[in-house]
């Protein structure tokens, strides 16, 4: 979908979530970026922003609050954003595997690149190349067993965004990203979300896949 | 009202908890809380309509005690009904557990 404001992307989801739970739509993925963003989960945990209204604002960054779960963190240009609306009653999925599987999905993208990353941690869901973080997960599931927003996955940000915020609340881990963390030469970014779509598909075990580009 | 040992494995890790108001009413199926785990943010349906009397803020206080005892001291919520006809559609402790069984197949 390209560059979509945050605000914009709440509302697209809002609408799908319900038609989803209605049954109008079968399970819809979203994959766009956001303009510089932070964003502050269900728990209020805004003390982990650092910098000021002020500042975030002169640096061309929107900040907003949200009933997903997780912490805070940053969305920007060069991140790639999965948002999955889904049904986990109809998937037979809990929380907890739902969240494993975007792991998972991160995971293997790193590991077509050659890059080892892991999940699972107790307290810090996400994805980590040693003690360095390259993907985030933050869901919310509405009535009805339907999830969305979903994942962010860190290709080439700028990671200078990173110092306005303790991210995710845990002060003392870095975020990397794909281009930091590889050796090899990349493809520009677009076959990369391919690639990270594709992953999401696999591990998920879809078979009737529809793309659509707006 | 509370989770079941079921919904607090499926949910994982339990570290947030949000608690509706005494005072507040609810419709069945009505979201009613929400419990955060592994970074998901997750709804809680009032089985049944009532009224909120009590909700049990020392779960609010230290959420990570429903990753242990769900069933006794883990309750969330103590609702009046506002209609007795509302808990014929619930499934008794049996029922529920054939059907969590049947679920894994």
């Amino acid at each position: 979908m390209g560059l979509v404001k945050y605000r914009d992307a709440l509302e697209l989801q809002a609408k799908l979530v319900e038609c989803r739970r209605q049954g109008s739509i079968s399970d819809t993925l979203l994959s766009l970026q956001h303009p510089p963003t932070f964003t502050v989960g269900k728990r209020r945990t805004v003390h982990n922003i650092v910098s000021s209204p002020e500042v975030l604002e002169s640096i061309g960054a929107e900040v907003h609050y949200t009933e997903r779960g997780g912490d805070v963190t940053f969305h920007g240009p060069g991140q790639a954003i999965l948002y999955p609306i889904i049904s986990l009653r109809e998937a037979k999925l809990g929380a907890r595997r739902y969240v494993e599987g975007l792991e998972d999905t991160m995971i293997k993208l790193c590991a077509l690149h050659k890059i080892k990353a892991k999940g699972r941690m107790t307290k810090e869901t996400g994805v980590w190349v040693e003690n360095r973080k390259i993907g985030a997960i933050g869901v919310r599931i509405s009535g009805g067993g339907i999830a969305s927003h979903g994942l962010a996955f860190n290709i080439n940000p700028d990671l200078n965004f990173y110092t306005h915020i303790i991210p995710c609340g845990i002060p003392d881990k870095e975020v990397t990203s794909l281009h930091k963390e590889s050796f090899l030469q990349l493809p520009d970014e677009d076959p990369v979300t391919q690639q990270l779509i594709k992953c999401f598909i696999e591990v998920f075990g879809y078979e009737d896949v529809t793309w659509k580009t707006t | 009202m509370g989770l079941t040992s079921f919904a607090v494995d499926e949910l994982g890790d339990i570290v947030f908890v949000e608690l509706p108001e005494a005072g507040s009413k609810y419709e069945p199926g009505e979201s009613i809380c929400t419990v955060e785990s592994v970074k998901a943010s997750s709804a809680v349906y009032a089985p049944v309509g009532g009224e909120v009397i009590e909700v049990n803020t020392s779960v609010k206080e230290d959420p990570e005690k429903l990753n242990k005892d769900p069933f006794g001291e883990s309750w969330l919520v103590k609702l009046k009904i506002a209609n007795q006809d509302h808990l014929k559609s619930l499934l008794s402790a049996s029922e529920y557990e054939s059907a969590v069984e049947q679920s894994k197949h």
